[in-house]
């Protein structure tokens, strides 16, 4: 029988109960948090879909191994199998542990960045660019000219301009210290990279000798759209896909908080040695001994386990086709969104959505904040408030798109959870007209997103 | 039971086992080898008894396990955050917490804040991770700990203590407005698990609050440091532990915490400090370094373990049980007439390698050499702190030649029974009858940093 249900493929075997709120109590919460959901108590949070990173529900299998943690300080067993996991689907030789992917980032991109140097992405997300510049390097972002289109339908928004990446390696000869493909691209709506791509990306890297490296952390959901929309591809296992794609880069990053479907943990994997020991000098001081960089051991055991778990085709098939239900039922009311519909989210378009208010009053914060008072439904905004930049006479220069990310966790939420929050946008619609913008009253200098307080303006 | 009772059994039973495993002399051997004759090195695989640290490797209670089901995992606002920030309120008392996924993660945060380039950090001992970070910030580490501290043979009760005359020296030569702050461990690690008196603490807070000098608290001990302060110091005897736990961290400004240690989790830490911009400035940076400052890196379950585990540690019943299994080691090692440092520390016991092999010299790493001799006869692991610890001087590039050169035998907490001591005592014992036959070792191998953690070593030959 072939089925349009998209039934999991699993069945659920430990809950957590949600809190239910009143509109009323709501408003006050969002008072008391800035009007900045990452302010919010998560007690207070009915559906969360702040961020699919590190909020997985871990399998059976998963949480067994988590009983088996070997929390030797050195040479864990478990270490030993999330190495040799590692290893198995990467190719590279050099692995190095971290508690979370940015602190796999902080390590590489420290060692490699300084003034004068500069990172190029399909596009750099918040922590990756918040690194690069801390380092005091620059971090320049060169999708396709289609990603940047909300509206328009290409199988592959997530691909790196390969042209303009020739260009950009020519201009900066000697001073690019690496390019970083994000698969899927986060920034730019979870949208696919095709292994063309790649393939293309790695093959000027090769030729101007510039370090290649991948952010993995969504890799298997990109494998899914390799698997379906690139000719040529449909015969290759997704695991098989990754490991392709794997084999064109010099380096990956990973924040095994998504696709290794665990709450914590990350790790750098390197093809050249001394590359690795400097990494791994950096690693120690910060993070911890080689063999657990920061993790527990049961950590390192649920990441070898989900690092298997989430190639499983029956899984990514739900996966993909669950988030893009959301996606299709938003569109279907009418709700602007970034199409074709991404792997781990959806995003929805706040400047079309709130055409009236302009990016410097942050629409996209506007429609967080709505999301929340109206249905207690946590989201983020990657827009303005995450990646705008102030000119030096105090003047805000606008991110390219105002969008709020809808980030659905692996495994945790139900069909009934999804059609619960495509009621809420029915009430975001009715209301829209009404909505105003807001002003930033305090801000730090890096990350500003995570801590800023806001106010409405009136 | 109401008589009181010598005995220090442990005040709990055991819910879950992890087998062990046995090797072979041979099989160890070709082990050590490819480890660089490195305890670190070794895979845990191949030891029998993991003594290497204290670190991480505790047993949770049920109740902790049971914590680490109710992990609430949402990035921001978790509810196990504001637990574990009750936690540190209600045990601790200082005002704000950042969590940071370990002990260093906090060491980097409050050394970036408080320590500008030219600085002089003093302190009771330096603790290896402690002063890379403290350099790393621009920072001078210096010591200004009891004399006795550097003697394995002193009886002294408190060589955790500081000398003021060595602090008002530093004040002399550089000044009090270079001094950021003073940093305080809770036990000494480096001195072998030493305590510092209340009395001494509350000498040193008069003293720098004179100066305008902060007192930053490396409290990863800071329940074993109250035990000894209960049981030896003057007039405190009556006092629980969790009241003189609280009393410590009153006359400081803020802290450092591995979790890993006293508050018997696997993995966690945290920042805390009493001061508001501190924590602005901290509550910025944890986002660029660990995690959003409601998980600092940490998994919720993981914050979930650390508030009850705290809480755990401070029980008198508890901390008792627990140093009362080092000290039987300790005790059995002194009445085999081994050389260890005196008196026992309250983590582990430190062998005084010096003693132990004084036929070799400092430069052929004679901690090391014992630390690889006791894993090949017993697959005991142990961890070097001397001279591969103490490093490279900054500006020489020689080696610093710490007073002490120890192998250190780091007890779990609720892991290990009365009879992997025995074993333990055994194995020491039998390599003490054996130690002329020991030779040193040269290094093959060292890294920039933190060398003691990934040297690499060769045998020497026998002279």
């Amino acid at each position: 029988m072939k089925h349009r249900t998209i039934i999991e493929p699993f069945r659920i075997k430990s809950v957590e109960p949600i809190g239910l709120s009143t509109e009323e109590e709501r408003a006050e919460h969002l008072i008391n948090a800035h009007y900045n959901p990452f302010l919010l108590h998560s007690r207070d949070v009915i559906i969360d879909l702040m961020t699919d990173s590190g909020t997985s529900a871990m399998s059976a299998h998963q949480w067994a191994g988590m009983m088996e943690g070997d929390e030797a300080y050195a040479g864990s067993r478990s270490w030993e199998r999330m190495e040799q996991e590692v290893r198995d689907l990467t190719g590279m030789p050099h692995i190095l542990p971290a508690h979370q992917g940015r602190a796999a980032e902080r390590i590489i991109y420290g060692h490699l960045g300084r003034p004068g140097k500069v990172f190029i992405s399909n596009t750099h997300f918040d922590t990756t660019r918040a690194n690069i510049e801390f380092s005091g390097a620059s971090a320049i972002d060169i999708p396709i000219p289609e990603g940047r289109d909300t509206a328009l339908q290409h199988p592959f928004k997530g691909n790196m301009d390969v042209a303009a990446l020739d260009q950009l390696l020519k201009e900066h000869k000697g001073h690019v210290s690496a390019v970083i493909l994000t698969v899927t691209n986060n920034s730019g709506g979870g949208q696919p990279v095709s292994l063309a791509n790649a393939e293309g990306v790695a093959s000027i890297c090769r030729k101007h000798d510039v370090l290649f490296l991948l952010d993995c952390c969504r890799i298997a959901e990109n494998s899914w759209f390799v698997k379906h929309r690139e000719p040529g591809m449909e015969g290759s296992t997704y695991r098989q896909i990754a490991q392709r794609m794997f084999a064109l880069a010099d380096g990956a990053v990973m924040s095994a908080k998504k696709d290794a479907l665990v709450n914590m943990g990350g790790f750098l994997a390197l093809r050249d040695e001394v590359l690795a020991d400097a990494c791994t000098n950096l690693l120690i001081i910060t993070e911890g001994f080689t063999t657990y960089g920061g993790l527990s051991g049961r950590d390192m055991e649920a990441i070898a386990i989900g690092l298997r778990e989430v190639f499983d085709p029956h899984y990514l098939d739900y996966r993909i086709k669950s988030t893009t239900y959301l996606g299709r039922k938003l569109h279907e009311l009418g709700v602007p969104l970034m199409r074709p519909i991404g792997g781990h989210a959806v995003y929805i378009d706040a400047k079309k959505l709130y055409a009236h208010i302009p990016p410097h009053q942050y629409p996209g914060q506007a429609l967080v904040c709505e999301l929340y008072r109206l249905g207690g439904i946590r989201s983020v905004e990657i827009g303005s408030v995450m990646f705008g930049k102030y000119v030096a006479d105090g003047s805000l220069i606008p991110s390219a798109m105002e969008l709020v990310r809808l980030a659905i966790p692996r495994r945790v939420y139900t069909q009934s959870h999804i059609e619960y929050v495509a009621e809420a946008f029915e009430e975001v619609l009715r209301q829209r007209d009404r909505v105003r913008g807001y002003r930033i009253v305090k801000e730090p200098k890096f990350l500003r997103h995570f801590t800023a307080h806001f106010e409405p303006i009136v | 039971m109401a008589a009181k009772h010598i005995s220090w059994a442990e005040p709990f039973k055991i819910k879950m086992v992890e087998p062990l495993f046995m090797t072979t002399r041979a099989h160890r051997e070709k082990a050590l080898e490819a480890a660089g004759s490195n305890t670190f090195l070794l895979r845990s695989e191949d030891v029998y008894i993991d003594l290497l640290t204290d670190s991480g490797t505790s047993a949770m209670s049920d109740r902790q396990w049971a914590g680490l089901m109710l992990g609430d995992e949402a990035y921001a606002g978790s509810r196990n955050f504001y637990h574990l920030e009750e936690a540190i309120h209600r045990y601790y008392g200082y005002k704000h917490v950042i969590p940071t996924h370990q002990g260093r993660g906090a060491e980097n945060l409050i050394s970036k804040i408080l320590i500008k380039p030219g600085d002089v950090v003093p302190g009771n001992m330096y603790f290896t991770t402690t002063k890379l970070h403290q350099e790393l910030a621009g920072g001078m580490f210096t010591d200004i700990i009891v004399d006795e501290a550097h003697d394995p043979n002193s009886g002294f009760t408190f060589k955790g203590n500081v000398d003021l005359s060595k602090l008002q020296a530093v004040i002399n030569t550089y000044g009090a407005e270079r001094i950021p702050y003073v940093s305080i461990a809770t036990t000494v690690n480096m001195a072998g698990g030493q305590p510092i008196s209340l009395a001494n603490l509350q000498a040193l807070r008069e003293f720098t609050s004179k100066h305008g000098i902060r007192i930053i608290h490396d409290m990863t001990r800071v329940a074993e440091n109250a035990y000894m302060i209960q049981q030896l110091e003057e007039g405190q005897g009556n006092k629980s532990i969790a009241a003189i736990v609280k009393e410590i961290c009153s006359l400081t400004d803020g802290a450092t915490m591995s979790a890993k240690k006293d508050a018997l989790v696997n993995i966690g830490g945290f920042l805390a400090t009493n001061e508001w911009d501190v924590f602005e400035e901290a509550r910025n940076l944890v986002v660029i370094y660990e995690g959003l400052h409601t998980y600092g890196g940490l998994a919720g379950r993981d914050m979930e373990a650390m508030a009850i585990g705290i809480e755990e540690s401070v029980q008198d019943a508890h901390i008792r049980a627990r140093v009362g299994q080092v000290f039987y080691l300790g005790q059995r090692l002194i009445d085999m007439g081994i050389p260890i440092v005196k008196p026992v520390g309250t983590h582990g016991v430190f062998l005084d390698a010096k003693a132990f092999l004084p036929h070799l010299r400092q430069t052929a790493f004679p901690a090391q050499a014992l630390a690889a001799e006791l894993y090949i006869d017993s697959g005991v692991r142990a961890m070097e702190r001397g001279i591969v610890s103490a490093g490279r001087d900054q500006k020489t590039g020689e080696h610093c030649f710490p007073e002490l050169e120890l192998v250190r035998l780091t007890i779990p907490r609720r892991v290990y029974t009365q009879a992997h001591m025995d074993v333990v005592a055994e194995s020491v014992q039998r390599v003490f009858e054996q130690r002329h036959s020991v030779t040193g070792l040269r290094m093959t191998y060292e890294p920039k940093y933190l060398r003691f953690f990934q040297a690499r070593f060769e045998k020497l030959p026998a002279a």
